[in-house]
């Protein structure tokens, strides 16, 4: 128990960590999910599409340049991809929407495997947030704060774009009703490629910013893809806050099964998941009615 | 709500008479027995190891288990690898530690399967889409996790290595499958002891699964089935339970999931834990998306084409790429698969080759 509550502060922060990786690859998916109707099993692919450009990028142009050539290599990607291909499943049932993107999914990390090499991979952090702080009687990396303040602020522009523009005004409406937007001259259409560019972006941000903590490898899209749709799921589909709180309490619900047993911890967030899917079947924050795929 | 289109068109059904239909099964086993003859010599002329033919058919029986999900009932299961690689490891301990005889592992396995089928299916039926999904995944992941942890039993991380040989009981011979048939030659094609008493087993087995898919599909549970895939909230209208059926459906997927696993374990001599692992539920959704959902010999020719190139092509490092590019290509250009109706609209010469609506 000593040992427990000896490791706790710095798993909790481990946990917040984890959690906000999983909070930002979550909204994209579940406001790609609102507004497109659209079940994106491509989304992890673009968290590690990001890592690897950003990668690229830090080696090649200087860390930071990382942050600013990931989530436009990803956007620009994911862009494409919608406008060629998944558009035409957004009318499709939940089924092939999952089957076309899960195959894009392999595609793209098989893709990232054969260019980058199956190895693992780190970034060249530099020497200035290398290092760590002590408060509160724990040591702490500086990298992980700074990425855990970055992740907020990111999740707090986020809601503020949704809440506060008129291509917001679409996306929450598009999230009601699609059919009555357009019905009312909402160009949906327009605000549907916006959405799919900044869920990818965000997730390809992260790629690049989560790198340094986790290191990259080809399989890292799908590590991250599953928990991730557990999140959208236990927080509620379509709910933006339901994820932001399901993805802090998944990466916390890992982090301090990690430090009670180590092995469990993948598994534990799917018990959760059943449990909540069993018992609220609409999520945490999920409206009362079930969407059915 | 807008409506929803599947991506599976619905399909015309004329009940056939009797005698038609004696006579369509008839044809239809006359033809799979030719085919599964000349099936296992034709890797003589293309390239691929001598054992491929049997694998190839005891992996396609779990892929068409799958098809009864997928294709028949319109649910799409991310969890089928916890019966495929759950029998699997049931057929490792019982032919290691009770019996070497393979109909006891075989069955065991199937059992088993069944009960673990049915109690997960219990559970997951009455969710819809990504909902069910992601609950299969769970379900995979949680007997992934225990297999792993449970190393005194199971070897953990090592898989299940030197399982015994098993022997075939018939009567009171014990057939060793692993003793090569007698020799016969056959020119370009070989000989008939290029290959062993597997195959004919997994033949008979692959045979008797596809009869048994035909079967179900033309009975009046089968019907059901499509009329849950077509509009759920209509079937329940007119009075059917759809989670009966559907857990009906899981169930009989995930016994044959069993068996496939089972014999894959014997056949081969070990189960590797990966035999219960996420990419290998999504092989079993490649093998028969790409063979054609909703036919009978699909599953089973979408597992035969995938395992070949990945057996002649696999010491080439862009193989999974190629596997990915193939599924992307096939869901997008030909929904039904290589089988499916709209392939064969597009290819007609496939109905001169005896192609037709469900594969007979």
């Amino acid at each position: 128990m000593n040992e427990f509550l000896a490791a706790l502060p710095t798993g909790l922060l481990n946990g917040l960590v984890s959690g906000l990786i999983y909070v930002a690859i979550a909204i994209g998916l579940t406001i790609i999910f609102g507004t497109l109707r659209l079940v994106n099993f491509t989304h992890g692919a673009f968290y590690a599409i990001g890592a690897y450009a950003g990668l690229v990028a830090a080696k090649s142009l200087g860390f930071w340049w990382a942050f600013i050539v990931a989530p436009i290599v990803v956007a620009g990607i994911a862009v494409i991809l919608d406008r060629l291909l998944l558009r035409y499943f957004y009318s499709k049932d939940v089924t092939a929407q999952i089957l076309v993107t899960f195959g894009l999914a392999l595609v793209a990390e098989e893709s990232l495997r054969n260019i980058f090499g199956a190895q693992t991979q780190r970034y060249p952090t530099p020497e200035a947030i290398n290092g760590s702080v002590s408060f509160l009687g724990i040591t702490y990396p500086e990298y992980r704060l700074l990425f855990a303040a970055g992740v907020i602020v990111l999740v707090v522009a986020v809601w503020l774009f949704i809440e506060r523009t008129s291509y917001g005004l679409i996306v929450r409406a598009g999230v009601r009703d699609r059919i009555m937007v357009q019905l009312l001259g909402g160009n949906i259409r327009l605000a549907s490629t916006i959405v799919f560019a900044l869920g990818a972006g965000i997730a390809g941000f992260v790629g690049a910013a989560a790198s340094p903590i986790y290191s990259v490898d080809p399989n890292t899209g799908f590590t991250f893809l599953i928990p991730s749709f557990v999140v959208i799921v236990v927080g509620g589909l379509g709910s933006f806050w339901g994820a932001v709180i399901a993805g802090i309490l998944i990466g916390e619900l890992q982090s301090l099964t990690t430090i009670i047993y180590a092995p469990a911890a993948n598994v534990i967030i799917y018990i959760a998941m059943a449990l909540v899917l069993l018992f609220r079947p609409q999520g945490l924050l999920g409206e009362s009615e079930v969407i059915r795929g | 709500m807008q409506t929803k289109r599947s991506i599976i068109a619905p399909a015309k059904f004329v009940r056939p008479t009797t005698a038609a239909r004696t006579a369509h099964t008839a044809r239809f086993i006359a033809i799979a027995l030719a085919a599964l003859i000349v099936f296992p010599f034709l890797f003589k002329l293309i390239g691929g190891y001598s054992d491929l033919a049997a694998q190839i058919l005891l992996t396609g029986v779990a892929a068409a288990g799958f098809n009864l999900l997928l294709g028949y009932t319109g649910i799409l299961s991310y969890g089928q690898a916890a019966f495929y690689g759950g029998g699997g490891y049931i057929a490792a301990i019982v032919l290691a530690r009770l019996t070497p005889n393979i109909w006891e592992a075989a069955i065991l396995a199937v059992l088993g399967m069944a009960l673990l089928s049915f109690i997960i299916g219990s559970l997951v039926v009455r969710l819809y889409g990504i909902y069910f999904a992601l609950l299969t995944v769970a379900s995979g992941q949680m007997v992934f996790f225990i297999v792993e942890q449970w190393r005194d039993v199971t070897g953990g991380d090592d898989g299940f290595q030197s399982i015994p040989t098993p022997f075939l009981a018939f009567g009171p011979a014990h057939i060793d499958l692993t003793t090569k048939l007698p020799s016969l030659p056959l020119g370009p094609l070989g000989d008939l002891s290029d290959v062993n008493y597997w195959y004919p087993l997994a033949a008979l087995v692959a045979l008797g699964v596809m009869l048994l898919v035909r079967t179900l599909v033309a009975s009046q549970y089968g019907e059901v089935l499509g009329a849950i895939r077509e509009n759920e909230d209509r079937s329940t209208f007119v009075g059917y339970d759809p989670r009966t059926y559907k857990l009906a459906a899981f169930t009989i997927a995930g016994a044959l999931a069993g068996l496939s696993g089972a014999l894959r374990a014997a056949h081969d001599g070990s189960v590797a834990l990966g035999t219960l692992s996420i990419e290998q539920s999504g092989q079993f959704v490649i093998y028969t998306v790409i063979g054609g959902v909703q036919t009978i010999l699909g599953p089973f020719i979408g597992t035969g084409l995938i395992m070949y190139l990945e057996s002649v092509l696999s010491g080439n490092g862009y193989w999974r790429l190629i596997e990915g590019v193939i599924f992307v290509v096939v869901i997008v250009a030909l929904p039904g698969g290589i089988l499916g109706k709209s392939t064969r609209a597009r290819f007609g010469f496939l109905r001169a080759l005896g192609v037709k609506k469900n594969g007979a």
